[in-house]
């Protein structure tokens, strides 16, 4: 699934960006990469998606929503 | 130009200290947001000034940072600092990264030669996003520079779950990261002015300058013109060539940001499996700043509450300021002129052409300038608050839809929307935007949005030809205007910013809190300086050139200071303008002399028109009355008996044109000559093919 389809509240875990080579390349560099771990936090208009990530807040717009794959994630008893 | 043959090579770790040679030179390096303003301003205090980087627009703030050591009378230490733009990475995507690459790798190269300047990059760490910050650190660290780190965002450790440093004391953190990078890490609560982290960052910075250290398991790389193909930061903005390498590169990286994070959470959680500590298994907690957000980012919520911050900002800059305008303008005009007349009286120069010059051309460009000055610092202040409180941010979010199709970034939106207000403060709001190429794109779409000045002149002109229809005619000329934004916006990217593309939205939303007045009173002196220096000076001497072009006769026997307008230089140019315009239907003097006035503002057209046709200025522009006569004669005489569709061409031309000199002046400020005139000329062609365009329409139908 999609970032995009993922509802507020969601944990999930990065595997898979699309994005352009550049696009991805400064996502990687903010700290978003393949196996990172990322809460939902709010949906916004037009698909856009915030998650937390290690203590910060990304907003990201639904295009960009759509272009990274995510698993959920399991919580551990 | 520096060595690396990157786009405009600002030369800053010299240029900027040049003039202090003995002087240790400090750099401010750290993403946005993470408090590296606000350590800037607790650090040098009022000692501080605006300056573009060298062969860029983009605005630096440089000062000095004084400290004296504890018991000692008269030893004081200066470090020359310089705030360098928030930058995530140092392969740098816009112009405003690639300053901040190029001035960390000028000081790493002076600092290393043997005559070379000693110098500091000061990296900022936010405290609550460790992994972001340190990626950036191991890049700075390559470089070779001497590195102290100052921890920021200390007060919001406590509320913050799922950080890595999560709830752990400041002390605790700095020394445990000092511990696993090798370098001095001091914790810096610069919201409350900490003296002691004040004093302890300095101490770090001196010692470190004296006895640079290297940050552990981080290689030095050789400098980027001595190595073949792409090493990091050889990266010329808004391309990246051989992305697999720098991205292999990057990983290491990025490994060794994982390891510190481990020694890091080790060492805060000796007791615990480092694995168990790590954020990912521990719940989220929702923080306060995510509670704001489920109302302000809301779907539903979002885009009322981003418009109702808009109209604020408009009410501010143009009805709240006005009653101060009002009394500056009184001030100006009133007891000013007459102390002046007055004393010129006592020099037996009252009645002489030196009191029409320094009260109808200096004054009057002095007092322009001071009636600005209210609508900037407010305008300032409220961009700051909006800025620092966070919410800027969340704006960019909530408009980056509506900005996509121009290929610009959400913050556009502010900018061009207080440009119906007034085009001035809207040009100084640019500066929100990251990036100088949108900042510059933008800068160059606010002179399209109608200004509340032009509205007197539609006011007058619909309600002289069009009275039962005046407020549709208006209205009409508001769409124009949204339009012409448009059109010229998609124009613009498929000409001269085909280069500005339309890239995924990845935005750090940094927590909401609450300004600091300090920094906020220091960001608005500074800015409001920096306007009267510079902007300031255009506007005072084009005002003075105005009034001598007034002054001189060039027919009949007037002395200079004191001939009718149709007399002057200033009328002669009119009348050689005025066949210009015949095509679009208001060739006549009175209509080109209005448009030569309206570059000065737009306030003033309509008391052109009623000057040059000596009337009285009506005192509500929508009851013309004489005006409005002579007017409309003049006008059905100019156009063949089209006054109507003269009428509209004029007012189109208004829209279209150069909005007013305090505006063409901010331009060149912040844009420098060759975008402005371009702009100017672009501007005025414009206006007169759609002129011309809506007269040969008009008076057809």
């Amino acid at each position: 699934m999609t970032l995009r389809e993922s509802p507020p509240g969601a944990e999930l875990c990065v595997t898979g960006v699309r994005l352009p080579a550049a696009a991805a390349f400064r996502l990687n560099e903010m700290g978003i990469r393949l196996g990172t771990l990322a809460h939902v936090t709010q949906q916004a208009a037009f698909g856009g998606r915030v998650i937390a990530v290690a203590g910060s807040r990304f907003a990201l717009d639904g295009g960009t929503a759509a272009l990274i794959d995510v698993e959920p994630v399991e919580r551990r008893a | 130009m520096s060595c690396h043959g990157s786009a405009p090579g600002p030369d800053l770790g010299r240029s900027t200290t040049a003039t202090l040679p003995a002087t240790l030179r400090v750099l401010l390096v750290g993403g946005p947001n993470v408090g590296k303003s606000t350590l800037f301003n607790a650090l040098t205090g009022a000692r501080q000034r605006t300056m573009n980087a060298p062969g860029t627009t983009v605005e630096l703030a440089t000062g000095t940072w004084r400290t004296s050591a504890p018991g000692t009378l008269g030893s004081v230490t200066e470090r020359a600092i310089v705030d360098l733009p928030g930058t995530y990475s140092l392969l740098a995507r816009s112009v405003d990264e690639q300053v901040s690459a190029d001035a960390v790798r000028d000081l790493a190269q002076s600092s290393g030669e043997v005559t070379g300047q000693p110098g500091v990059a000061v990296v900022v760490l936010d405290a609550t996003a460790l992994t972001r910050s340190l990626y950036l650190l191991a890049q700075v660290a390559e470089t070779g520079v001497p590195i102290v780190v100052a921890l920021t965002m200390l007060d919001l450790l406590a509320t913050t779950s799922d950080s890595p440093a999560a709830a752990v004391e400041p002390e605790t953190l700095a020394a445990t990261l000092a511990a696993a990078l090798g370098v001095p890490a001091v914790p810096v609560d610069a919201r409350n002015r900490a003296e002691v982290g004040r004093r302890d960052l300095a101490r770090a910075v001196d010692d470190v300058a004296a006895n640079p250290r290297r940050v552990t398991g981080i290689a030095q790389l050789e400098p980027p013109c001595e190595t073949s193909v792409a090493v990091p930061g050889s990266m010329p903005h808004n391309a990246v060539p051989d992305l697999a390498q720098e991205l292999s590169h990057a990983e290491t990286l990025f490994e060794w940001v994982e390891q510190v994070l481990e020694q890091v959470t080790m060492g805060l959680a000796p007791e615990s499996d480092a694995r168990t500590a790590t954020t990912s298994d521990r719940p989220l907690r929702r923080t306060f700043s995510d509670r704001v957000d489920t109302v302000l980012l809301n779907p539903w919520a979002g885009i009322p509450v981003f418009l109702a911050v808009v109209w604020a900002l408009f009410q501010l800059t143009t009805r709240f300021a006005a009653p101060l305008q009002n009394v500056i303008n009184q001030i100006v005009n009133g007891p000013l002129a007459s102390a002046i007349t007055w004393l010129l009286a006592l020099v037996g120069l009252g009645d002489s052409w030196v009191r029409g010059l320094l009260v109808g051309g200096l004054l009057a460009g002095v007092g322009t300038v001071l009636t600005f000055l209210p609508v900037m610092a407010i305008m300032f202040a409220a961009l700051g608050v909006l800025e620092d409180s966070g919410y800027l941010a969340r704006a960019a979010f909530v408009a980056d839809r509506a900005m996509r199709s121009l290929g610009l970034d959400g913050r556009a939106l502010l900018p061009l929307i207080v440009g119906f207000g007034c085009n001035l403060p809207a040009l100084a709001a640019t500066r929100t935007l990251p990036n100088a190429r949108q900042r510059l794109l933008t800068g160059l779409l606010i002179p399209l949005t109608s200004c509340s000045a032009r509205l007197t002149v539609y006011v007058l002109l619909a309600s002289a030809f069009f009275p039962r229809d005046a407020g549709t005619v208006i209205f009409a000329m508001y769409v124009a205007s949204v339009l012409l934004v448009l059109g010229g916006g998609l124009l613009l990217r498929r000409t001269a910013f085909r280069d500005v593309r339309t890239e995924p939205l990845i935005l750090v939303l940094p927590p909401y809190q609450r300004p600091h007045l300090r920094t906020l009173g220091a960001s608005v002196r500074m800015r409001v300086g920096s306007f009267i220096s510079k902007a300031g000076k255009i506007i005072t001497a084009t005002m003075l050139v105005l009034w001598v072009l007034m002054a001189i006769p060039v027919t009949g026997q007037h002395s200079v200071g004191d001939v009718p307008v149709a007399d002057s230089v200033y009328g002669r140019v009119a009348s050689g303008v005025a066949p210009a315009l015949a095509p679009a239907g208001f060739g006549n003097d009175h209509a080109a002399a209005a448009l030569i006035t309206g570059f000065v503002a737009k306030e003033v057209v309509v008391g052109s028109f009623a000057q040059s046709y000596a009337v009285a200025k009506p005192a509500d522009a929508a009851r013309p009355g004489s005006l409005g006569e002579q007017l409309r004669a003049s006008f059905d005489e100019s156009s063949g008996g089209h006054g109507g569709a003269a009428a509209l061409a004029f007012m189109v031309f208004v829209l279209a044109y150069t909005p007013c000199v305090a505006a063409l002046a901010e331009q060149l400020h912040l844009f420098g000559w060759r975008p402005t005139v371009s702009a100017l000329v672009t501007q005025l062609a414009g206006a007169w093919v759609l002129a011309v365009l809506v007269f040969q329409v008009g008076s057809r139908l």
